[in-house]
């Protein structure tokens, strides 16, 4: 694995084997809304081919799957705010795979209603705090040699 | 010292347990010091201990007890020396570890965009991608220095510096191809394709791209030069070492020499 090249040829034809792959996969929530339950979306290294990314799912998360398949998505052309020249963005792989029949995953809520509050409550006393102290300084504004404790 | 260099293995395995070793990975060796070894006059006691394995889509997220916090703690990444003393095995199944993590850190990410939310602690992916690099560069030598013994050469990608039109020298490495040159089609084409161009025309080139560099490389100078004035001004009593370490291009004695002169002449700006 001295460098990333596999060699086209090795003397005896050995099988392939790759010791350190440098493949990346990252799942998304599907974009249909009644999308099949056995079915999960991804995003995957450009240079994954569709038996890549069955056999990385069923190696190194050994997750069975039944059906892969595959496009590249074109990245979007937009204009740079505030500059006007066009750019594109990058394209990406998008691989859709097919778990067996009973199996179903749902994509998580990865942010609850009950953390959200606690930041809410947390930020609102933020306020609170902020409020109260700008009424300290605009009360002793007038009076600065006067220490904060002398009222 | 003994208990010293106990507390400093205690805070060393809390870091990188925190970063790298996660409880959720799979097949994860994790070697922990016992705290409590060194009272019976043993250098070393190694406790062996292995997370639950966990094989499922959901090691695509993090653990549900970080889902929706702000800030979430690491440790720091591998460090090449601490890479370097582990076995191969252990190194191919701390890359695992890695790999998971990274899509792990990526699959969040990618999920805060689309709600758009802040990513907690974005810093983790840098290190698990420098820990990934380190892990890399280990195998690497030792690829090298197998090969080495082995056959004499470094295993590495051969390639060689090549003029290209502009008259510059660039590097370009070999790779196979299953046909030889003059018959590879592609490759003839897009040689006779490739811009050409004559000396005189390299050479109009190079002299300009030269010029611009030596301009360039003044300026630099210059601006180390204003920086060495300006610290030694604001504090006269710095570590001179240091001051030429960061500054190697500068004659970095002529400015003390001339700053300490113009105090005793009683600068005007100094003893303003």
């Amino acid at each position: 694995m001295s460098s990333r090249l596999y060699p086209i040829f090795q003397k005896g034809n050995p099988q392939m084997r790759v010791f350190l792959p440098n493949f990346w996969m990252k799942m998304v929530r599907p974009q249909i809304d009644n999308a099949p339950k056995n079915k999960v979306q991804f995003v995957v290294h450009p240079g994954m081919s569709q038996f890549d990314v069955k056999s990385y799912l069923e190696k190194i998360y050994e997750v069975p799957v039944v059906h892969v398949r595959t496009y590249i998505q074109e990245g979007r052309y937009r204009r740079v705010p505030q500059k006007g020249y066009i750019v594109k963005d990058d394209d990406y792989k998008v691989a859709f795979v097919t778990l067996p029949k009973d199996t179903t995953f749902e994509f998580p809520n990865i942010f609850p209603e009950e953390k959200a509050q606690e930041v809410e409550n947390e930020e609102k006393h933020m306020d609170i705090l902020k409020e109260n102290f700008k009424k300290h300084q605009q009360r002793n504004r007038l009076r600065p040699d006067v220490p904060g404790w002398f009222l | 010292m003994l208990r010293k260099l106990c507390s400093s293995l205690e805070l060393k395995l809390y870091c990188r347990s925190a970063t790298t070793v996660y409880s959720h990975a799979p097949t994860s060796t994790q070697f922990y010091r016992n705290p409590n070894c060194f009272q019976h006059n043993q250098a070393v006691i190694r406790g062996f201990q292995t997370s639950p394995q966990r094989h499922d889509l959901m090691e695509f997220f993090d653990v549900k007890k970080n889902w929706g916090e702000t800030t979430i703690r690491s440790g720091r990444s591998w460090k090449l020396d601490e890479l370097r003393i582990k076995s191969n095995s252990d190194l191919h199944k701390l890359w695992f570890i890695l790999l998971k993590e990274k899509n792990m850190l990526l699959t969040m990410e990618e999920e805060c965009k689309r709600e758009t939310e802040l990513f907690p602690s974005p810093e983790r992916l840098d290190k698990v991608e420098e820990s990934m690099e380190n892990l890399e560069t280990v195998v690497r030598e030792r690829n090298r220095a197998f090969n080495l013994l082995e056959t004499g050469e470094t295993g590495e990608q051969p390639g060689t510096e090549e003029e290209n039109f502009l008259g510059l020298q660039e590097y370009r490495q070999y790779n196979e191809h299953t046909v030889p040159k003059q018959e590879n089609k592609p490759f003839l084409i897009a040689k006779r394709d490739e811009p050409k161009s004559s000396l005189k025309e390299k050479l109009w080139f190079i002299t300009r791209f030269r010029r611009k560099q030596l301009f360039k490389r003044r300026q630099e100078l210059r601006c180390h030069q204003y920086e060495v004035v300006q610290l030694l001004q604001k504090f006269p009593d710095l570590d001179v070492g240091a001051l030429k370490e960061k500054y190697p291009d500068v004659n970095v004695d002529k400015y003390i020499e001339r700053f300490w002169k113009e105090q005793a002449q009683g600068n005007l700006k100094s003893n303003k």
